[in-house]
């Protein structure tokens, strides 16, 4: 016999590096025959190697009997390993746990301190109701052991069994208090108490009133640093409750704030006059004005000096609760803060930014953003690879520039990549930032659609869903993908700004070329931007500088995009480009145009076509209609002759009329969320009437129609496959030829810094823009060579010959915008030229741009002027009600203990809680309350006494525990026993569950015994659930 | 209160680990996995507060910022010692500096006990951090932060710290590997405050 000892066993472990599985599969298998010996040593250590292996993640529930066992050894060192395993691996629903009951009430009862003090220090880690009932009785004389070790463990463990069991307090409380009140008592003992009553403090601050005077005192002799910290949190708590208490604080905290060494209980008394709302009552008190700056100094010093991370981590924590009451105490710290938000820890830049949120103005607004959009771009991999990229490509033209986008490459690997949840928050931040109250604090329309377009780039990646089309569920509208929040901000922008919707139009047109030329073939187009863009693109076709490279692009994506309420959004985009293409019933219908449309028509219904039979129902439908509308209107096409030079021949109708006319109607505006409510019933609606009497007929023939084949689709389908992507093909020469010379032009100072966080192209049509703008402005001097905005001679040529009305310009800017970006700037500047018409003139009214406010009906002002854009509200508020949901379902939160029962119960009159103050119908109404409570915990005694009789039986007929009791298993239990009883406790749950007053009567009547008939009619209904109850009865 | 106490190393391997709570054995394991990578991850300078790991935020942030609730894990707290991690979770009711406190408290109290305490101490002697954790700890509540009081406490039941892993490297049965350089008491780095 050589059994392994604890330090065997580690040492094995280590010298078994690479097959550590194998070895502990092994010890695991030797320990299992160890701890089922008889020899009590041997099953001590092989538990205490047990206990090892549980800690590195090796489950041992299956050894709970075993931990029974060794517990009950006679042994100290023995017992002690037993309990150490009962706390590490005993679980809710470990079964022997009801056999230890007794074992824990004898050691309570022990005499060695020591043998004391383990079940004391176990029971909080596995205390259930039915056990703290049995225990409380042998806990509550240790309260006055003579061993004040003993004594502050037992306050604590009482707190604990208080928290699933409350009565508890009803006699441990009146103890406690004494020691608490008791000025010999041993300092640690008293410190513990604090602790429990801080503990307790915040969930009934009324019933510590009381002893304010004490705590006081306690606080003012001062001595123990973790005690004074929890009493200042405890008075904290009190304060609101009873504002004399303030000026009686005052002056120690004060004094504390300007003496203590300790920084924790420097911070903890600042903290303390913030959340004791002792701050700024300005008018109530005259000192508090000295106390306010006192603390924000202290605070902003913590930030400020000595470069500290904890103490700045804790001060921007105060600052946090300041600023609910005080924004203004903290809008004067904003440097300080600001700086917080480049920390490289982020723990400190996420409190920094929840600070930041509510300081937004006119002023900082861009500062802000400009910061947090600089960390996004320096840190996510997507822009290091563009920088690569562009590094990579600079290297070509020249090798100054190539050190600078090496240096810029470099400079992005230094910056950790930052977490994607972080980069999600830090969008939705900005996003929240710039569009709060109607986009109040914003002034520049124009940065924010860069910055947006900027931000989609950067997005993260919306996790990847199973592929198969079923994915549309609604888990993944709800799993809030940032970058359709992106779009959703780019299309509010479209729809409220019409100074700037050309702009927004533009930007929507550039990061759809954007997604198609990035995303390969084999790709499924993931980014939730393009819903939202689409739809700009679609609404706002006739603002695109070139719709018909938008329309192909958008033919190119649709079969690619993964989410089917994507592609639904697209699919009317198309409809809306193709309306505004084909629409022209000016141009002639000449043969040239012919060919082209049907071209055209073909190229669509190839796409659409197969989404026909789509999965997804809101698909199809668009689908088939658009297919057949598209179909109809070929037909008209072909069968309408060119017009020649003789004969001139109109369009067809159905192609210049009918379509666009179908998306000509008003013009969209932002609807206050709600305002649907508000429409009023017409009067003489009634929907119950049929829409037509002979409507069943009408479907039947319908049935029977035929629809005619197509069979010339395969033919058109080869030619749209063929179709080369237009106006790629000579492109990257004139990228070459264009880009070089004005690179490297510093931007304009208004605007230092933007280049460190938009990308090339984005920054070189602002620049451009800015250039146009400036044009006429006597004081920015214009560079001679540059007039026109062209760089090369190239471009000259092609720019005279066309003429610069000729959009052909924007053709290839686009492109290059996607193809390259680092050589979009030239061009870029041209693209801003070709813009220019349209941009010029917003700019000029920038000052008063006019944003829309949501529309509402007839509920004036109150929500006429909510500040935010419906659908930002509705997605809000979906979210809300959606983490509202969930924070039900999970309720708890790992590792949370939940205390919500301590809240029913009353302290002050534990005599009895019916001598209550108050008087006439106040009182009886109250004492019917007090007498409801008093019944349901003579109820729920009863119930435990039932469950631990039932237990006992058990444990003396040597049943192993199965099925026993706990709670929620009463099925098992029934079948144990006979079914009488359950009434009682059936009925208690219920008063419990429902608070009517209407059970009252059940409840009592249950106490009293006299509750026969309702057990009868409860039985009836949930025979089933039952306890058996014959003790009950007998003490009821 | 607090909600656990957690001590691993430098590799993420678990050296204690007290919930205060009962919790499945496999979300304690993924729960100290995804505290350790968090904790590995700091760039040197920063604060003692990590970032709620995404198991406890899951539940935990997204009504807790709106409306402080009080009986949610809420703060991470941990201290690195040499090669040792310390890690505490709590309720936001607790102070964040007065836990920073408190680990340096543990660790000293340690210190005293061992003698010089290094990593491989508390491998072996794991029991004693558990008892040393019940002197200052039960059931979530601080019950005391004297020092003295606290290894008096320990030395009470019984539990004389041996140094076993001395004798073993005398005798030579101890991995060959892992004897130097883990000794934290030459580089143990007080952040004292």
């Amino acid at each position: 016999m050589f059994e392994k000892s604890l330090y065997d066993l580690i040492r094995g472990l280590r010298n078994h590096k690479g097959n550590e599985k194998e070895y502990i599969q092994n010890c695991l298998k030797e320990c299992r025959a160890e701890i089922r010996g008889q020899d009590m040593d041997v099953k001590a250590t092989a538990l205490l190697k047990l206990i090892y292996l549980e800690m590195v993640g090796h489950d041992m529930s299956w050894a709970s009997f075993h931990v029974l066992e060794v517990m009950s050894s006679p042994k100290h060192h023995q017992k002690r390993v037993g309990y150490l395993g009962a706390v590490q691996s005993f679980r809710p629903d470990t079964e022997v746990l009801m056999l230890a009951t007794n074992l824990l009430k004898k050691d309570l009862a022990a005499t060695s301190p020591a043998t004391i003090s383990l079940p004391i220090a176990a029971l909080p880690h596995i205390i259930t109701p039915a056990l703290a009932m049995s225990t409380l009785a042998d806990l509550l004389p240790r309260l006055g052991h003579s061993h004040p070790a003993i004594r502050k463990k037992t306050i604590v463990t009482l707190y604990r069994l208080a928290l699933v069991y409350p009565e508890t307090l009803r006699t441990a409380w009146p103890k406690i208090k004494e020691r608490l009140m008791d000025k010999d008592e041993d300092p640690s003992v008293t410190a513990a108490i604090v602790n429990v009553v801080c503990e307790l403090g915040w969930r009934r601050p009324k019933d510590f009133l009381p002893l304010a005077p004490r705590l006081f005192e306690l606080l003012v002799a001062g001595g123990n640093n973790w005690m004074a910290i929890k009493l200042i949190k405890l008075f904290a708590t009190l304060t609101p409750l009873e504002p004399r208490l303030v000026r009686k604080l005052l002056p120690p905290l004060t004094d504390l704030i300007r003496t203590t060494p300790a920084m924790s209980l420097l911070y903890e008394c600042i903290n303390g006059i913030i959340q004791g709302g002792i701050l700024g009552d300005s008018e109530y008190d005259s000192g508090s004005e000295e106390i306010a700056t006192l603390c924000v100094t202290k605070l902003r010093g913590m930030i400020a000096t000595n470069g500290d991370a904890n103490l700045t981590y804790v001060a921007l924590l105060a600052f946090n609760r300041i600023v609910v009451t005080h924004p203004f105490l903290v809008a004067q710290q904003e440097d300080v803060i600001l700086e917080c938000i480049d920390s490289k820890d982020i723990t400190i830049r996420i409190k920094a930014l929840d600070l930041v949120q509510g300081m937004v103005s006119n002023d900082n607004l861009v500062s802000i953003v400009s910061r947090l959009m600089r960390q996004l771009k320096t840190s996510s991999p997507s822009s290091s690879q563009q920088n690569g990229q562009q590094g990579a490509d600079l290297e070509t033209d020249s090798s100054d520039e190539a050190g600078a986008g090496a240096s810029r490459h470099k400079k992005s690997q230094d910056a950790p990549p930052l977490p994607e949840d972080y980069t999600v928050d830090v969008i939705g931040r900005i996003l929240k930032m710039c569009s709060q109250n109607n986009y109040a604090s914003l002034v520049d329309f124009d940065w924010y659609i860069d910055v947006l377009t900027q931000l989609v780039r950067i997005a993260p990646v919306p996790r990847q869903v199973e592929f198969d089309s079923d994915s549309s569920s609604p888990s993944r509208l709800l799993t809030a993908d940032i970058s359709e929040k992106i779009g959703n901000e780019l299309r509010n922008v479209a729809v409220k700004v019409k100074a700037v919707r050309v702009a927004a139009v533009r930007a929507a047109e550039l990061i759809i070329s954007q997604l198609h030329s990035e995303s390969s073939l084999s790709h499924q187009v993931v980014s939730g931007a393009l819903k939202p863009v689409a739809w700009i693109a679609g609404e706002y076709a006739f603002q695109l500088s070139s719709p018909e490279d938008t329309l192909s692009h958008l033919l190119h994506l649709i079969p690619r995009v993964q989410y089917p309420e994507v592609i639904t959004t697209c699919l009317q985009a198309v409809i809306k480009l193709f309306a505004l293409i084909a629409g022209n019933d000016q141009a002639l219908w000449t043969a040239e145009r012919k060919s082209s449309m049907s071209l055209l028509m073909a190229r669509v219904l190839h796409v659409l076509e197969p989404l026909a039979l789509h999965p997804y129902l809101e698909v199809q439908e668009r689908a088939v209609e658009f297919t057949e509308l598209l179909k109809l209107t070929a037909e008209a096409a072909s069968g309408q002759t060119p017009s020649t030079d003789q004969v001139q021949q109109d369009p067809p109708l159905l192609l210049t009329q009918a379509i666009p006319s179908l998306f000509n109607g008003w013009e969209l505006n932002s609807v206050a969320h709600g305002a649907q409510h508000h429409v009023p019933m017409p009067a003489g609606l009634d929907l119950d009437e049929p829409i037509h009497h002979e409507l069943n007929r009408l479907l039947a023939q319908a049935d029977s129609l035929m629809l005619p084949a197509q069979g010339d689709d395969e033919f058109e389908a080869y030619y749209t496959q063929k179709l080369p992507p237009t106006s790629i093909a000579n492109e990257p020469a004139i990228n070459r030829l264009a880009d070089a010379p004005d690179e490297f032009e510093s931007s304009s100072y208004q605007q230092a810094g933007e280049e460190s966080y938009l990308d090339a192209d984005i920054l070189a049509r602002r620049k451009a823009e800015r250039l146009e703008r400036n044009r006429d402005d006597p004081f920015y001097i214009l560079e001679s060579g540059r007039s026109g905005g062209t760089s090369t001679p190239i471009h000259n040529i092609l720019q005279n010959e066309n003429g610069p009305s000729l959009d052909i310009d924007s053709i290839p800017i686009m492109k290059l915008d996607l193809e390259n970006l680092s050589t979009g700037l030239g061009n870029g500047a041209t693209a801003g030229k070709s813009q220019q018409q349209n941009a010029l003139k917003p700019r000029s009214q920038r000052q008063r741009i006019v944003i829309a406010a949501d529309e509402t009906l007839g509920v004036g002002l109150g929500s006429g002027s909510r500040p935010s854009t419906p659908r930002y509200d509705e997605s809000e508020n979906n979210s809300d009600s959606f983490t509202k949901s969930r924070a039900k379902k999970l309720k708890q939160s790992l590792l949370q203990v939940d205390s919500s029962h301590l809240g029913d119960l009353s302290l002050d009159a534990p005599s009895g809680p019916l001598d209550g103050s108050g008087a006439g119908l106040d009182k009886l109404g109250r004492d019917e309350e007090a007498e409801m409570a008093l019944a349901m915990k003579e109820v729920q005694r009863l119930r435990l006494e039932m469950q631990r009789a039932n237990e006992r039986i058990q444990v003396a007929q040597g049943v192993p525990a199965e099925g026993i009791v706990v709670k929620k298993k009463k099925k098992s239990v029934a079948k144990v026993e006979s079914a009488e009883v359950q009434g009682d406790a059936g009925s208690a749950v219920k008063v419990k569950k429902k608070k009517k007053k209407a059970v009252v009567a059940e409840g009592e009547g249950a106490v009293d015994g006299g509750g026969e008939d309702k057990v009868k009619t409860t039985k009836k209904k949930k025979a089933k659930r039952i306890i058996q109850l014959d003790d009950a009865v007998a003490s009821g | 209160m607090i909600n656990a106490f957690l001590v691993f190393n430098g590799q993420g391997q678990p050296r204690l680990t007290k919930f205060y709570t009962q919790l499945d054995t496999s979300i304690q394991q993924r729960l100290i996995s995804e505290i350790f990578t968090l904790v590995s991850n700091r760039p040197a300078g920063s604060c003692n507060f990590l970032p709620l790991p995404p198991l406890l935020a899951a539940s935990g942030t997204s009504h807790s910022s709106s409306e402080p609730h009080n009986d949610v894990p809420s703060l991470v707290t941990y201290r690195n010692y040499a090669t040792l991690y310390f890690i505490i979770i709590s309720t936001s009711t607790e102070s964040p500096l007065g836990l920073i406190d408190l680990i340096q408290v543990y660790v000293e109290a340690l210190d005293r006990l061992f003698e010089n305490v290094c990593e491989l101490d508390l491998i072996f002697n794991f029991e004693t951090l558990h008892t040393t954790l019940s002197e200052m700890i039960i059931g979530g509540v601080v019950i005391e932060t004297n020092m003295d009081r606290i290894v008096a406490g320990v030395r009470a039941q019984g539990q004389v710290a041996k140094r076993p892993v001395n004798e073993g490297r005398g005798g030579g049965g101890v991995g060959g590997g892992l004897g130097a350089g883990l000794g934290m008491g030459g580089n143990f780095v007080w952040h004292g405050r």
